[in-house]
């Protein structure tokens, strides 16, 4: 059945994606990108401006590698989100104000998500769940037994 | 605060080290309760220190201790400024090549005959730059108080250049190639017609740039907006 296929494939991307810091990493791919759509000066002329122009280009193509590389091997995310955020702060400088400023605030937004992304978090419902109880044993002044019969 | 309530190991807001054995570990989103997420408190550990940095850009360069370098092509690209002062100004003609399957090739078989001017140090009074997005465009303002935007080795390819020029030194019908007052970058391809000056003092400057700006920018009172018109 397609629907079938569509719901497996369906779950299996979340699963994936839940084990990786899936869109810090897409928006900082795609700021990378941004500028380089901004940038597509004919190489000749790169050229002849010299080390700024390579620079130029140099930047949003390394935000791009660190996007992708953040979705490939997310072990590595610290790195790759610290040197996208600072590839794409220099953006600024080289590549037209950071591609108008639209490919810098992507840039920054996807490393501050890749960055602060932490594996094997339980679900915020469980947590909230779970921290009203802390709190409710806080209160009633017998938090010994109430977090021994909490959750597990 | 709500952190000490936080008790087991895997609700720490921001942990250090302890969930490091499970970085990059496989996924457990299979039971559907535990994946990766984001911790806000985490990523604003970053955050913070991006957005400052980034405000301090663009203070500094408002302030125009900055150069920022501008590479633009295959859009159109307009710059207007009430003045413009050069020294070391060359101007030869040339093919430009868009990149494949440009949308903005039209009919043209991408390739536009454009005029490349090299200006190695000008300063600008009342710049105003302006991008089409389609629809709406970007207007970036400079120079409109007592400092003015200074450029440096401002590389065009324009296909439209006016103004009330005034040139020191003038020499014209040189070959492309032996152009020399321009600086490194001033040369063109051998064989081509060209003309370099000494100085060069343009009034009511307008260019558009359909193919390549590249230069290396101070914008001084630097203001960014989208507008209806462009400049």
């Amino acid at each position: 059945m397609p629907g079938d296929r569509r719901r497996g494939f369906r779950t299996a991307f979340r699963d994936w994606r839940s084990g990786r810091p899936f869109w810090g990493g897409l928006l900082l791919a795609l700021g990378g990108a941004e500028v380089l759509f901004t940038m597509k000066a004919s190489l000749k002329v790169v050229l002849h401006v010299g080390m700024q122009g390579v620079a130029g280009y140099l930047l949003p193509v390394v935000m791009l590698l660190c996007g992708l590389l953040t979705l490939v091997t997310p072990a590595q995310r610290l790195f790759y989100s610290l040197i996208g955020v600072l590839a794409s702060l220099g953006t600024w400088l080289t590549s037209n104000l950071g591609g108008f400023l639209v490919g810098l605030l992507l840039g920054c937004l996807g490393s501050c998500l890749v960055f602060g992304w932490l594996p094997d978090q339980e679900s915020r419902r469980e947590r909230r769940r779970r921290r009203k109880q802390a709190r409710a044993a806080r209160s009633s002044a017998q938090p010994l037994e109430q977090r021994a019969g909490g959750p597990a | 605060m709500a952190s000490s309530s936080d008790v087991t190991p895997s609700a720490g807001n921001t942990p250090e080290p302890d969930s490091r054995p499970h970085s990059g570990s496989a996924p457990q989103g299979a039971d559907g309760t535990r994946r990766g997420r984001v911790r806000l408190r985490r990523a604003a550990v970053l955050a913070v220190p991006a957005a400052l940095v980034t405000a301090g850009l663009a203070i500094l360069t408002a302030q125009g201790a900055l150069g920022v370098q501008f590479a633009i092509s295959g859009m159109p690209f307009t710059v207007t400024a009430t003045e413009l002062d050069g020294t070391g100004f060359a101007q030869f003609g040339g093919l430009d090549n868009m990149a494949e399957d440009s949308p903005n090739a039209g009919d043209t078989g991408g390739q536009v005959l454009v005029v490349t001017s090299v200006i190695k140090d000008a300063t600008l009074t009342k710049l105003c730059q302006s991008v089409d997005l389609g629809g709406t465009n970007l207007l970036i303002t400079a120079g409109g108080g007592d400092t003015k935007v200074a450029a440096s080795d401002l590389t065009t390819d324009s296909t439209l250049l006016s103004g009330d020029a005034a040139f020191n030194n003038i020499e014209i019908g040189n070959d492309a190639g032996t152009l020399d007052k321009a600086g490194p970058k001033g040369h063109g391809p051998k064989g081509v017609f060209s003309q370099q000056a000494d100085t060069v003092h343009i009034k009511n400057l307008r260019q558009t740039n359909y193919a390549t700006t590249a230069g290396v920018f101070k914008l001084p009172g630097l203001k960014m907006r989208f507008s209806d018109s462009g400049c």
